[in-house]
């Protein structure tokens, strides 16, 4: 059965302390959704309403995807073939030692 | 590992090894890039069309380089053209945050004492302010760099110069190269040249300043990088020719980074020529960056850009077939309708071929939102410190830093392992069918780090430019340069120049502040963020 999904508070509380384990403290930004007026830095309120948009939406699609397996292979395996494929981080470099 | 590589590995190997027996601090990964000039054949000077001749600013980078190789104009006097519009029309154009008049002027007088170097002897370019200039301020338009004179000049920026191109100016861009040229609070600074009067045209980001600085003949030609569009975007926006070349053609090395896999430095111009003169100069093997070590040689891309003429008549420099994906030209729009003219036209052009191909498997989901947002941790991750110092110092594009620092490395590595599943679902369902393909977007081939050209195509009827792009394999840059150069010999759209700006307006807006112009908020950013 899939998980709850997490409530705003628990977003945020997970989003805060995600952050300040990086060492990143929310409060530099303003209280509130108004953005600062020197710098334009958003509210840290509106920082939050994005920051949950992302994580329900950017996160999710990730890390439901499954790379598929070849065509014609036994479904069955399915998990299996999906840890195949490696990862790439300059696929187009790669062209030059891959053919 | 290659002989080049061996070379490079050792040298550095040993050059580390030496400063570490002398108990002194090791190189830094950014050593300054020190060679020679590029080189070019007879092609890289044009000469120039008659209408262009009373004007310096009206030549193209090819026009200008053969006027000044005959002797028929100094670097001097055409940059004095340049500063000239620039005094002008910069207060109405807003292109630049720096104008280097002074020394752009003794540079000039020094290549006119000079042995010629090339087709950029004594060339003014406009650069974008994330390339690094020596002993030049170099902000990426955020509060972060604002105080940051590089101590050595990009490679790119060296390449060029070794080449003898003048710096004429750094250029606005948006803050850290997210959107459209914003001051880092997000006020719009830089109008598209098409309509100067109206800040709500979209002049495309992030290479905003530079393209308008072209378009509006402040600059010869000049720099770009593109991570989500920037090069491309705004060469469709202004009626330029842009190149954002394969990932690893041009160091990265001092650029300021926006996402390691995606930034590609590339050339914004008036045409095919000189965009391959610009990136003939920046591409080539770096120490400095291991991206670029290992490739394929830069072909010939000026000769590559030279239309050629068979009995008279323009055809392809080589049979090629053209992919045309689902919807690129459907409809009734402005847009739409630019681009059945143009495959229309490419079509007519001898040893041009179209085919349709199709959207390779997944395309909306694999080039979608989600996939395309793995690239945000490549920003958070190098902006650490100035993420614990003082958030506020993102200005007004503080939010994708944050993202990225929230997206987990299961999810990144998610989306490394579908990039080559992507591309190898574009070298064998598209690319097994044709040797360019149109783009509907500049996204998916910057996921991939692939070669990409826009060009204009036609004009709306309110006269603001259309553009498209095409996209090539990798490395492929001359192929996808001959068809533009091709399409250019057949076409005007790449000769017209926007209008100046009303004497009146410019004089105005000499005394008007920047938020007149209207401002981005942080979810604008977020929205439209590269």
């Amino acid at each position: 059965m899939a998980p709850t999904p997490p409530t705003d508070a628990e977003l945020d509380t997970m989003i805060r302390a995600r952050l300040a384990s990086l060492g990143i403290d929310l409060d530099q930004l303003p209280p509130g959704t108004a953005a600062d007026p020197t710098t334009g830095s958003p509210g840290r309120d509106s920082v939050l309403a994005s920051l949950r948009s992302f994580m329900r939406s950017t996160v999710p699609a990730l890390a439901a995807y499954q790379l598929p397996a070849p065509a014609g292979s036994d479904p069955a395996h399915a998990a299996p073939f999906s840890q195949q494929p490696a990862p790439m981080l300059y696929p187009s470099i790669s062209t030059q030692w891959r053919t | 590992m290659s002989a080049v590589d061996r070379r490079a590995f050792l040298a550095r190997t040993a050059a580390l090894s030496a400063a570490a027996a002398a108990g002194v601090a090791l190189l830094p990964t950014t050593a300054a890039w020190a060679g020679g000039p590029a080189r070019f054949g007879d092609g890289a000077y044009v000469r120039p069309r008659p209408e262009a001749l009373a004007d310096p600013t009206e030549l193209t980078l090819a026009e200008a380089a053969w006027m000044i190789r005959y002797g028929k104009l100094s670097p001097a006097d055409l940059v004095e053209a340049y500063l000239a519009r620039i005094g002008a029309y910069e207060p109405a154009y807003q292109a630049f945050n720096t104008v280097l008049a002074d020394p752009a002027r003794a540079a000039a007088k020094a290549a006119g004492r000079k042995r010629h170097t090339g087709p950029l002897h004594g060339i003014p370019l406009a650069i974008k302010d994330n390339y690094w200039t020596q002993g030049v301020r170099t902000t990426a338009n955020s509060y972060l760099f604002q105080d940051f004179v590089p101590p050595q000049d990009a490679t790119a920026v060296a390449r060029l110069k070794a080449s003898g191109a003048i710096v004429l100016g750094k250029t606005q861009m948006g803050p850290l190269a997210t959107t459209r040229a914003t001051t880092p609070d997000g006020r719009i600074t830089t109008v598209n040249a098409w309509t100067p009067t109206n800040p709500g045209t979209d002049p495309g980001g992030s290479s905003t300043g530079t393209a308008t600085s072209v378009a509006g003949r402040m600059a010869t030609a000049g720099t770009g990088t593109q991570t989500g569009g920037s090069i491309t975007a705004p060469s469709n926006a202004q009626n330029l020719t842009g190149l954002k070349p394969t990932m690893g053609r041009v160091s990265l090395a001092g650029i300021i980074p926006l996402s390691y896999t995606r930034d590609h430095p590339g050339p914004l111009a008036r045409d095919a020529i000189d965009a391959a003169i610009m990136l003939t100069a920046m591409a080539g093997q770096d120490p400095a960056d291991p991206r670029t070590q290992g490739l394929p040689r830069v072909p010939d891309l000026v000769e590559a850009a030279t239309p050629t003429y068979s009995r008279g008549k323009v055809r392809a420099r080589w049979s090629t077939r053209i992919g045309v994906l689902p919807g690129y030209a459907d409809g009734t729009s402005a847009t739409a309708l630019a681009r059945q003219a143009f495959l229309s036209t490419v079509d007519k052009i001898d040893g041009v071929r179209l085919v349709d191909v199709p959207l390779p498997d997944e395309w909306d989901l694999l080039t979608g939102n989600a996939f395309n947002n793995v690239r945000l941790p490549e920003r958070s991750e190098p902006f650490m410190p100035y993420l614990r110092g003082d958030l506020r110092g993102f200005g007004v594009s503080v939010t994708g830093w944050l993202q990225g620092a929230l997206l987990g490395s299961n999810e990144f590595i998610t989306g490394q392992r579908a990039k080559l599943l992507l591309l190898e679902r574009v070298l064998d369902q598209i690319f097994d069918h044709c040797d360019v393909v149109v783009q509907t977007g500049p996204v998916p081939f910057d996921i991939l780090g692939l070669p990409e050209i826009g060009f204009p195509i036609g004009f709306t009827p309110a006269g603001v430019p259309i553009g498209t792009i095409l996209g090539g394999e990798p490395y492929a840059e001359d192929r996808l340069l001959s068809i533009v150069a091709a399409y250019q010999a057949v076409t005007d759209w790449h000769w017209r120049r926007p209008p100046n700006p009303p004497a009146a307006d410019a004089a105005a807006r000499t005394l008007s502040l920047p938020q007149e112009r209207g401002r981005l908020t942080a979810d604008d950013v977020v929205a439209q963020m590269q």
